[in-house]
């Protein structure tokens, strides 16, 4: 039977590798992969901060520094590293996810469930079955971590490594999740099991406590480095309770650590005891999965189906209806209708109101909190953040914020049943990330422009009126920037449905992420581009207009120069975008 | 009403459509059958204004689609095979924002009887996600019929109902057309074609096979015999050959 099961598996990973390199004949998805591998190979490849193996060439100095890194960096890995794991445990036993512990497609639903094949043999097919990925992820983790090769081991004891920290990893996802799916079926509900847990989380934490309070080594004083920093926080971890539970962990990253092959040996057995112990547990488990099971699967064939139909929209729908952000009076312009509409489509936290409030908070705060600690470093701090921020918000958010027709473009049959223009329904559906995205910049303008206070005491020019203009004028052309940036992204999914709607899907190899990396190379370029007239002129408004009207009516000049180009920049892009919309049949475009 | 002339649509190399002329005057029904792939949805799209004919013309109540489609298109409303909805709106906004988009200024007005004649007024405020397929179909009718469209295209429109829903969508469109439209459906379903149809047209691989009044067409094709159903005219016009 599970011979049987083995077909299944490797039959359809076959198929699914064929139906990949098959697909490469397209051009689309042939550019993206060479985009992906020539991403992996720069990634893979790039030095990193710290590098060089030891090599017997290399003499007695480098061994030295290698032995000394190595020897304060492996424990210091073991014990935040086994921390992070129990963390990782704890967050599984008090928030389990949705997931049943053993999820199955709808076919293996239909194929296997009535079929005569005994819970274990279907335990043991998904525990197999879920090999391969944590194989293959064990390879990625192993060339990411290429350059910590300075801690010794080899290529195939760190991809055993990764592979047994993962495997346990899911055995203990799988075996928490089916344990809780008993305890829930024995009658005790959420709320009670999470309560015991967290009740015995404390007693646990109250345990580890008390001897780190009694005995922890004390932190280094004076000037000293963040490795003193880091082995201060270890040894403190490691005491006690809180050093037993970190014993698991630690035995189990071992063989990952181990700086040669001797070691690794030595290492490998405790882990896969481990290993063992967690199979057997999972496999023993008397619980009854199925009806999670499909339930699941039913769930993610809904979630294919609607990506197949075209909407490509993540996560579920809306449960609840959500209030309306403002009173859509009819008749009025049909664009804010859309505006209207994606809107109620956002989280709640998009709210004018909300937005105030941040806007009230900023004004009080960024002041006090500069005042209250001694104006200049905080100050400093606070500018860069929100300049950063906002720089962040400009370059991607228009990636993240797809209220638009991005979104929309599934619906585009009804929308073009509309009368109006292709340019009409393109502006709608763009104002709401517009206003999302720039809610977020005035508010980070706002941050910045009240840090910026205190160095006027040291920068002449910077004076009040001057920063009260400047920022006005930024906060004029942050909606023009915003509406260009979403523009384009708009426009690559009106160009080029058939790449667009293929980046969309979930997953997907190598090459989508290629064509991912193309679609935002092409971004970046298109903006430049679209700036460079905006910026040249401005500058050039600027400096010769300075010395005859004063630096702050030059600003004045510049940003009304700035807004005509981006307003002639945008009417163009729309218009033209708005006819190729009209013109648009996305079951051609999608035609394979 | 409707006037299509010479419409064709192709794709790449394929022709969907080719050729295609026919009118569809006020109170009329015209049913669209072919077999799968005779090009049924790409006419009904091309005179929706959706996709954009490859050629000829196409005049809703007199108004060309291709040179002014905002004009025109406020004439018309589509209802296709699936409903297509917004998953964030409820019932009664789908409705105030279609209004908005129509400029249906007396909207509340007209919206309360339609929910109720459509049997979704006490669905108002759920969202389609809590709405069953028959309900999303009332609701993508209700949006379509709220600005009291003249020319009305509907897509497989008894997909998904029930043996109640069909009558009652049966009984919506002869209401419809008894007041003045101009209706144009596809469907498969030929005997309820039949009950709804006043006029058929017979695509085969994107070419008018036969067109004309339900008596007209089985005068063609019925040869001299009597009670011929629309289902044996079909099969005998298309030869029973799918392509």
């Amino acid at each position: 039977m599970l011979g049987a099961l083995l077909y299944l598996r490797l039959t359809s990973l076959k198929n699914l590798l064929l139906s990949r390199l098959r697909r490469l004949r397209q051009p689309k998805y042939l550019l993206g992969a060479a985009v992906g591998v020539a991403y992996f190979y720069f990634i893979f490849s790039r030095p990193f901060g710290v590098t060089g193996r030891p090599s017997t060439s290399s003499g007695s100095a480098a061994a030295a520094s290698f032995t000394l890194s190595s020897f304060e960096l492996v424990p210091l890995l073991s014990v935040f590293g086994a921390f992070a794991l129990v963390l990782i445990a704890l967050f599984t036993w008090l928030v389990p996810s949705e997931k049943p512990g053993l999820t199955f497609s709808e076919a293996e639903v239909a194929f296997l469930f009535p079929a005569p094949i005994s819970r274990r043999r279907l335990i043991h097919f998904r525990l197999l079955g879920a090999q391969l990925p944590i194989l293959l992820s064990a390879i990625f983790f192993t060339l990411l971590s290429r350059g910590w090769s300075f801690l010794g081991g080899h290529v195939l004891t760190h991809i055993v490594g990764w592979w047994l920290v993962l495997t346990v990893v899911n055995l203990h996802f799988t075996g928490a999740a089916l344990t809780l799916n008993r305890i829930f079926d024995a009658g005790i509900s959420v709320w009670r099991r999470r309560l015991v847990i967290l009740g015995g989380l404390a007693v646990l934490v109250v345990a580890a406590a008390i001897p780190i309070w009694q005995n922890a080594p004390a932190f280094p004083t004076g000037d000293f480095g963040p490795g003193a920093f880091f082995s201060a926080i270890a040894r403190t971890i490691d005491t006690g309770l809180l050093s037993w539970l970190l014993s698991p962990g630690k035995l189990l990253l071992a063989p990952f650590l181990a700086a040669d092959i001797r070691t690794f040996f030595f290492a490998l057995g405790p882990a896969t005891l481990l290993l063992a112990v967690h199979y057997f547990w999972v496999s023993r488990l008397e619980v009854s999965f199925e009806e999670a099971s499909v339930a699941h699967a039913e769930k993610r064939a809904a979630q294919v189906e609607r990506f197949q139909a075209g909407d490509y929209r993540l996560g579920s729908a809306p449960v609840k209806a959500r209030r309306e952000p403002f009173p859509l009076r009819v008749p009025g312009r049909p664009e804010l209708a859309f505006l209207w509409k994606n809107l109620l489509g956002t989280r709640a936290l998009f709210h004018w109101r909300v937005w105030a409030g941040c806007a009230v908070a900023i004004t009080i705060g960024v002041p006090w909190v500069i005042r209250a600690g001694g104006n200049t470093p905080f100050a400093a701090i606070i500018a860069t953040v929100a300049a950063v921020f906002a720089i962040y918000t400009l370059l991607l958010g228009p990636q993240l914020a797809r209220q638009d027709l991005r979104s929309d473009l599934p619906n585009s049959d009804i929308l073009k049943i509309y009368p109006l223009t292709g340019w009409q329904i393109l502006l709608g559906q763009l104002l709401t990330p517009i206003a999302i995205l720039t809610g977020l910049l005035w508010l980070s303008l706002l941050a910045v422009m009240l840090a910026l206070a205190p160095r006027a005491e040291t920068v002449s020019w910077l004076t009040p009126g001057f920063r009260l203009t400047a920022g006005l004028c930024a906060a004029a052309v942050i909606p023009a920037l915003c509406t260009l940036q979403l523009l384009i992204p708009n426009a690559a999914a009106l160009l080029f449905p058939a790449w667009f709607q293929s980046t969309r899907t979930r997953g997907g190899g190598i090459e989508l992420m290629g064509q991912r990396l193309i679609f935002v190379i092409g971004q970046l370029f298109v903006i430049l581009i679209s700036l460079l007239p905006v910026v040249l002129s401005c500058a050039l408004v600027i400096f010769a207009s300075q010395w005859l009207i004063g630096p702050t009516a030059a600003v004045v000049l510049a940003t009304l120069l700035a807004l005509a180009i981006l307003a002639a920049e945008i009417a163009g892009g729309l218009w033209w975008l708005g006819e190729r919309f009209e013109k648009l049949d996305l079951a051609t475009e999608l035609r394979p | 009403m409707i006037e299509v002339s010479a419409l064709s649509k192709r794709y790449g190399g394929f022709t969907a459509v080719r050729d295609l002329s026919f009118t569809v005057q006020p109170g009329e029904v015209l049913g669209l059958v072919g077999p799968n792939g005779a090009g049924k949805t790409s006419t009904l799209r091309s005179l929706a204004g959706i996709i954009p004919p490859s050629g000829g013309t196409v005049r809703i109540g007199g108004i060309d689609l291709a040179a002014e489609p905002v004009a025109a298109k406020r004439l018309l409303a589509f209802f296709p095979d699936e409903p297509r909805l917004f998953d964030y709106l409820t019932v009664r906004q789908h409705l105030n924002f279609v209004a908005r988009i129509y400029g249906v200024a007396d909207y509340a007005a007209l919206a309360q009887p339609l929910l109720e004649e459509l049997e979704i007024a006490e669905k108002a405020d759920q969202l389609p996600g809590e709405l069953s397929r028959g309900m999303k179909q009332k609701l993508a009718i209700a949006c379509g019929l709220l600005h009291s469209p003249r020319v009305m295209f509907f897509d497989e429109p008894l997909t998904g109902l029930d043996p109640l829903g069909i009558r009652r969508m049966k009984d919506s469109i002869l209401r419809r057309a008894r007041d003045g439209a101009a209706i144009v459906l596809s469907s498969h379903l030929l005997h309820l074609l039949e009950e709804v149809c006043s006029h058929v047209l017979i695509l085969k691989k994107g070419e008018k096979i036969a067109h004309g009044s339900l008596a007209e067409i089985s005068a063609q094709f019925a040869h001299g015999e009597t009670g011929v159903s629309l289902e044996e005219i079909f099969i005998r016009a298309t030869r029973g050959s799918e392509n």
